[in-house]
């Protein structure tokens, strides 16, 4: 009998819905969990919390209470309605930014990458000439000289993301270029479009992933800074940055106006970073990035 | 190494160049027609007061035209014209707020070196302790934390626990060495913490290299006391790459700089930029973006060149 269940002991039980251990990373998982915590507060935010955002239906200045969990604002508008209102626009600026960063980013690596010589020159050159700003103060130059709107903003972070995006797409095409399976599909006489849409470009899908999530961060948080200076979202429209703005004359008397906004703005840029850095770990160990220098041994 | 110099040298000239012509583009093409900007709903305006305001703001005649005087009188002369809305000179103007932004930017690096070395190394030679996770734990917040929330947590807690705020018009470090580093010490304070963060883990990473080399094995084996083993022998080598990231980020305080300057109201070079862009006062725009690019630009050519020097690999290989 002993021997019988050794043997049978001795063989693995089968484990229903195992997870690979790679996909078991800690960051992020608790990156994806925060992420989807603030895109659930934007789509349901407010049906569930159906305040006005926009309407002064309390006392001003009022502290965090049941009525108004998050207190209320200079002219009495519920301060978590504004918040909620808040995600929606930070998700909506920084998911048009990374778009344009994303396809303009791409093209123009790809571009670069694919036909090398004089066009490779031509994009590098943009490209440095971006890096030669510091990436915030462009922004703000350009927000500022095309006018404070929501559109500027995006486009103004737009194009300082999309100039690292150019860069790293550039270098993972020419990685590409160098295998032997481009040189084969072109020697059977694949078109460029081919060779580029079903070789090349499914090859780099990895850094370009991990990219959006890390620049989604920086775009969320540009937004944040570009609406605190008064170059983005206009009040009265809620946005995390402007009511930051406000808060400002109001530090001495009502707190909860400074802490919720920024709480909210921190937590999201944390959780697009783990989430970044989580992926980066399953699909790319080779690229470093933001956390990276942070998070691990 | 003299050709190494020479091309890195070459290469930011040649920056410079095309940073300063796309400042001139800029403003001139995305601020569509500025002269009806400025005169917007001003029906009795001429023809000559127009073009007398296009004079001063520098866009009469060719676009070639325009950038050779503006240029050639930056280089020149040192001029870059006048503020449109005060009609002070823009060098005046930036003589006196270049040396405000400086001294945030040196306070913001010296309180960034000096928590996160000290973290780095506590970090990496006792690792896995409590000390180590609590240093980690601030590096992750410290990469996620807006810089100016920063700055108004800290106004709130020194509002709230000491009754105190900073002064609120800017003293001049010689008129009141002590006012003057309260004032500097929040908003330095808030910009650090992202190169602090960045330092910290940089160091943690090289000095756990460092240590299992076997050099200082050996230093410990025969007999040299562990404090001087870690500082001499470990601390100096690891700090050579440090000193390449900690040069980098003085360039990403520049930007840094220009947000918190306008939050604590010290009239630095951002906070005229931001004061700038909201007066529609283009000249000065164009002198203030200039500036903080062409440092941005400089300060990485040197730290590449610093590079260079300590490690020789970097200048041969180019």
């Amino acid at each position: 009998m002993s021997t019988l269940t050794e043997t049978w002991k001795a063989v693995p039980r089968r484990r229903f819905l195992v997870v690979p251990a790679k996909w078991r990373n800690p960051i992020g998982i608790a990156g994806a969990i925060i992420v989807a915590f603030v895109i659930l507060t934007a789509l349901i935010g407010n049906l569930i919390w159906t305040n006005d955002p926009n309407l002064s239906n309390a006392d001003r200045l009022l502290g965090p209470s049941w009525a108004h969990p998050f207190g209320t604002d200079e002219i009495g508008r519920d301060s978590l309605a504004r918040i909620i209102h808040g995600a929606q626009v930070s998700l909506q600026v920084g998911a048009t930014a990374t778009a344009i960063a994303l396809v303009a980013g791409t093209v123009l690596g790809m571009l670069a990458g694919y036909y090398k010589g004089i066009v490779d020159q031509l994009v590098s050159r943009v490209i440095d000439l971006v890096f030669a700003f510091p990436g915030l103060v462009l922004a703000i130059v350009i927000a500022g000289l095309l006018g404070p709107t929501r559109r500027n903003a995006m486009i103004a972070i737009g194009i300082i993301i999309t100039a690292p995006f150019a860069r790293v797409v550039r270098a993972a095409v020419l990685e590409v270029m160098g295998f032997p399976f481009i040189e084969s599909s072109r020697a059977l006489g694949a078109s460029d479009f081919r060779v580029i849409f079903r070789h090349v470009l499914p090859n780099i899908t990895a850094p370009i992933i991990v990219l959006t999530s890390v620049y989604f961060s920086q775009a969320i948080l540009s937004e944040a800074t570009l609406s605190y200076l008064g170059l983005g979202i206009q009040p009265p429209e809620a946005a995390w940055g402007n009511m930051l703005a406000t808060a400002r004359q109001y530090v001495g008397t009502s707190i909860w106006m400074s802490i919720f906004p920024g709480a909210a703005i921190m937590i999201i840029v944390l959780g697009f970073n783990f989430l970044g850095d989580g992926l980066r770990d399953i699909l790319d160990p080779r690229v470093g990035g933001v956390t990276d220098a942070v998070t691990k041994k | 190494m003299t050709t190494f110099l020479i091309r890195r040298l070459i290469a930011m000239i040649a920056t410079l160049f095309a940073v300063s012509v796309t400042i001139f583009l800029m403003v001139r093409l995305m601020t569509g027609d500025i002269i009806s900007i400025i005169f917007f709903g001003d029906e009795a305006a001429t023809d000559e007061q127009k073009d007398l305001v296009r004079k001063q703001l520098g866009i009469d005649g060719s676009y070639f035209h325009q950038y050779t005087h503006w240029a050639g009188r930056i280089l020149f002369h040192g001029d870059f014209g006048n503020s449109f809305q005060t009609g002070q000179p823009i060098s005046e103007i930036l003589g006196h707020s270049i040396h405000i932004t400086a001294e945030l930017i040196v306070l913001g690096i010296v309180i960034a070196l000096l928590f996160a070395i000290p973290l780095g190394v506590i970090s990496a030679v006792k690792r896995d302790s409590a000390a180590d996770y609590g240093a980690r734990l601030t590096g992750l917040i410290g990469i996620s934390i807006p810089g100016f929330w920063l700055a108004t947590l800290l106004i709130i807690f020194t509002s709230q626990v000491f009754n105190w705020l900073p002064p609120l018009l800017y003293v001049s470090i010689t008129t009141d060495p002590w006012k003057n580093f309260t004032q500097f010490v929040f908003p330095a304070l808030s910009i650090s913490v992202f190169t602090l963060a960045i330092v910290m883990r940089m160091l943690r990473a090289t000095m756990l290299e460092v240590l299992n080399l076997d050099y200082v094995r050996t230093a410990r084996a025969k007999g040299v006391p562990r404090r001087t083993v870690l500082i001499k022998h470990a601390l100096r080598n690891a700090l050579i790459p440090v000193v390449t990231v900690a040069g980098f980020e003085v360039g990403y305080l520049i930007a840094g700089a220009a947000v918190v300057e306008t939050i604590f109201n010290l009239p630095g070079v951002g906070f005229n930029l931001l004061h700038a862009i909201s007066q529609r006062d283009y000249p000065l725009i164009e002198a203030t973006t200039l500036l903080i690019a062409a440092v941005f630009v400089i300060v990485n050519t040197l730290v590449d060149l610093v590079y260079g020097l300590l490690d020789p690999r970097i200048s041969v290989a180019d």
